[in-house]
């Protein structure tokens, strides 16, 4: 499908058929696979508490303060899990409580926006609602902050460089044109790619079919994390879906953890969310794939935990 | 011509129901309130012809919903044809659009008005006999079924491609102001989803025909064809609000030809004919109309219906019902026929639904859709769940609220989530794990019943010579509940590979559920 290629991809490709050639036939090298980030260890790290405002400040203090992530005078996209038409308990949405803090630090950091939308798998008016997060957007009372429904028009179709189940797709250009993007997915359980953490997180920011993507999710969601970098993710595991996730429905499923992992490595975040669910990263395919191909560290060891 | 203080009046009123309604309309789409906060569907509950379809239908009348409409019935016996003169939407619609389209001064032959007598007659006695059309032909179910279907689509069609144009391309100064308008008609006077409906061109034309019949004459089918008209004509045979004179006056015969329902005669005036537009009022060279309360006296010629004609309508009525009955069970022949959540069973649905729409325009996943040929021969414009274009949201109660005459029930939502419409069905030659060996899950993940009504098996299946272990999807038939969701969801392209049929309703008599683990 590609027709023309840049200059860099055309420098990938002949260091890559020379060193195959080289390694004399030996499968060639990914370059793209090389972990950029594994130089220094990303930070992570894993509070536990009851008091929602309270644990994610002391979240993200540990990572050093939102200072760290949000500039003076930025547009923030805070991206939350807002795809059910469920209540909070029944955890098939990011906490209302996370979220709004969170954008309340944001404001703090002096950002210049806050903009807060998902592409929503129930009608978005009863999504929103009921989640809760339309009256907790509400109440910060702020004009920085805006509660967005998607805007079909501002989809736009991109190149996937080095994609591996796709070479295009439509993003949503808000989140790709905006300065800082702050990922806060719900931890659940998924019965296809087993989990639903930050990086299935991102296919609320993505238009088409999205129901393709199942057909090879791991290495389409790595497709779909090459092309949106998150600079923060924070997990919501203040309740956890242990079953018929993603969008539950019974109480029984729910398990209340009280806890919230954040890290600027999508992966390594993750990674350290599989343990919650008595899993490890290694038997979750998408966190495999993403750190086969750089984007971020799963090996628990290699984190420094903050 | 000279006008009164009367048209004015008259005008106003037409135009403030017109508004109403319209208003009314427009707040028919949830608006983050679960409870629809307005009585909505008002037009049909003032609706006479509505109240009958309702008191011919099995079960109790629905006093609670309908009352107005018999308020209606006492106040035309009193006053006359003040709702086709005064309230009407689709007679202020003609009003209103007749200057647009031209206005034909043909004088139709006086036995055209009977047509609508007639009319009344046949689809009365093929109500009493069980089959009901009256919504076919009631004409603010015509104005509501083609604003909903027809009109406010293409609004909002139109309307989406200029904010479209202006939205990709910046044009200096109107640009921008079309962009800050945009939010305040986002959300207040468009669809927050643009209204997709299989009959719109088809119920458009019917409307346009209507209206361009205002050329041939002023309010033609008021006069002629309204049902409606012709029952508030039958009631108001006695009114007591009375026109003086009462007939052409031997000088002037200035109503002859200007009177637009063509009620002032030689020998009367005919209060059944007259709309109460009270123009003659103001045109009177003499000044000499007047409208006062008094009891009914003589010189109303009325109507000859003449008794051939009157029994011709009724025995064709009649002979509607066993045409019908002699055709199959139609959602026997037609699986795929689902019904919203609340339909009565189907032999009373058809006598009670009248083709309203309101169903149409409140429901939020846009999955109900006008029947053609789908419900049977008589089944036209009624409601049917179409998955493909939409789903029945889980949560949502509105179709039940807006339902005038109880072919809906009014379900609570843990009645709703329990009510059965259908059953989902997987087509193994379509479905991507069973027919190519690929992973998908979506119908499962969007499964809305708390324990899940599709679950994912994992089974060693052969692809393409070799062992694959795959997860594959298989409905439990006792807590799926028909309503959709998969079937809109599911990825592949063209028909859908896992189809909702209207297998286990709740409306019917169940037969036994099949044994076993997915029963």
């Amino acid at each position: 499908m590609m027709n023309q290629i840049d200059r860099r991809t055309f420098i990938r490709r002949t260091v890559q058929a020379a060193i195959a050639a080289a390694a004399g036939g030996l499968p060639a090298l990914d370059l793209l696979s090389l972990p950029a980030q594994a130089a220094q260890a990303p930070p992570l790290a894993v509070r536990k508490g009851q008091d929602v405002p309270l644990l994610v400040r002391e979240t993200i203090s540990a990572l050093g303060g939102i200072q760290n992530f949000v500039k003076p005078g930025e547009v923030v996209v805070v991206k939350p899990n807002i795809g059910w038409d469920r209540t909070v308990e029944l955890a098939a949405n990011t906490h209302p409580g996370v979220v709004k803090t969170l954008v309340q630090l944001c404001l703090e950091a002096g950002a210049k926006q806050v903009r807060i939308f998902d592409r929503t798998c129930n009608d978005e008016r009863r999504c929103y609602t009921q989640s809760g997060i339309r009256s907790a957007m509400e109440s910060i009372r702020s004009e920085r902050v805006s509660l967005e429904y998607m805007d079909r028009r501002a989809y736009k179709e991109l190149t996937i460089k080095g994609g591996q189940a796709f070479d295009r797709w439509e993003f949503y250009m808000p989140v790709i044109e905006a300065d800082r993007l702050i990922n806060v997915p719900i931890a659940k359980h998924h019965s296809i790619s087993q989990l639903t953490l930050g990086m299935k997180n991102l296919m609320g920011v993505i238009g088409g079919n999205r129901g393709r993507l199942h057909h090879n999710i791991a290495e389409s969601l790595s497709d779909i994390a090459s092309v949106i970098h998150s600079d923060l993710t924070v997990v919501d595991a203040t309740r956890i879906l242990k079953a018929n996730g993603p969008q539950g429905g019974r109480l029984q499923d729910v398990r209340v953890l009280d806890t919230l992992i954040a890290s600027p490595d999508i992966v390594a975040a993750d990674a350290y969310a599989t343990t919650l669910f008595g899993l490890s990263p290694e038997q979750v395919p998408t966190v495999v794939a993403a750190a086969r191909r750089g984007l971020g560290v799963m090996d628990l060891k290699q984190v420094r935990m903050v | 011509m000279k006008q009164s203080s009367w048209t004015y009046a008259r005008r106003f009123s037409q135009s403030f129901c017109l508004a109403v309604f319209l208003w009314l309309f427009l707040q028919t789409e949830y608006r983050g309130i679960d409870q629809l906060p307005y009585p909505v569907s008002l037009l049909f509950r003032i609706d006479p012809l509505a109240a009958l379809a309702d008191f011919l239908a099995p079960g109790p009348f629905g006093w609670s919903l309908l009352w107005p409409a018999l308020v209606v019935l006492l106040l035309t016996s009193l006053f006359g044809r003040f709702f086709c003169g005064w309230v009407c939407p689709l007679g202020a619609t003609l009003d209103g659009l007749g200057k647009l389209v031209g206005r034909g001064r043909r004088a139709f032959s006086p036995g055209w008005r009977r047509v609508k007598y007639y009319l009344l007659i046949g689809l009365g006695a093929a109500t009493l006999f069980g089959v009901q059309l009256l919504g076919l032909f009631d004409p603010l179910a015509i104005f509501l079924r083609s604003l909903t279907l027809a009109v406010y689509p293409a609004y909002n069609y139109g309307l989406n491609k200029v904010f479209d144009f202006f939205y990709a391309n910046d044009l200096p100064l109107v640009s921008p102001v079309v962009k800050n308008s945009y939010p305040l008609f986002r959300d207040y006077l468009m669809a927050f989803h643009q209204p997709i409906f299989a009959l719109g061109l088809f119920t458009f034309l019917i409307f346009l025909t209507i209206v361009l019949l205002e050329r041939v004459e002023h309010r033609f089918w008021c006069k002629n064809l309204c049902p409606l008209g012709a029952l508030l004509g039958l009631c108001s045979r006695y009114a007591i609000l009375q026109r003086t004179p009462q007939r052409l006056c031997a000088d002037c015969q200035a109503c002859d030809s200007l009177c637009r329902s063509g009620a002032v005669r030689n020998a009367g005036l005919i209060r059944s004919e007259c709309l109460l537009c009270m123009d003659c009022t103001g045109y009177c060279p003499e000044e000499r109309v007047s409208f006062g309360l008094r009891h009914a006296a003589a010189h109303d010629p009325g109507i000859d219906l003449q008794r051939r004609g009157v029994l011709t309508a009724v025995a064709s009525g009649i002979m509607i019902a066993p045409a019908v009955r002699i055709g199959p069970v139609t959602y026997e022949q037609n699986p795929y026929l689902i019904r919203p959540p609340g339909a009565v069973a189907e032999e009373e649905f058809l006598q009670r639904c009248v083709r309203c729409a309101e169903c149409m325009k409140v429901c939020i996943g846009r999955t109900l859709q006008p029947a053609l040929l789908e419900a049977g021969p008589v089944g036209l414009w009624t409601p049917l769940v179409v998955p493909r274009i939409g789903y029945c949201e889980y949560n949502c109660t509105l179709c039940g609220q807006v339902c005038p005459t109880g072919a809906l029930a009014p379900l609570k939502l843990a009645e709703k989530q329990k009510n059965v419409i259908g059953l989902a069905v997987i087509k193994k030659d379509r479905c991507l794990p069973f027919a190519k060996g690929i992973e998908c899950l979506v119908c499962e993940e969007h499964c809305p019943t708390g324990e899940k009504a599709i679950v994912m098996e994992e089974q060693d299946v052969l692809v393409d010579g070799q062992l694959r272990r795959l997860k594959l999807p298989r409905v439990v038939d006792k807590l799926c509940i028909g309503c959709g969701i998969c079937e809109t969801k599911c990825p592949v392209e063209g028909a859908s590979a896992v189809r909702v049929i209207n297998q286990g309703e709740s409306r019917r008599k169940r037969t036994e559920l099949l044994a076993g683990p997915y029963g």
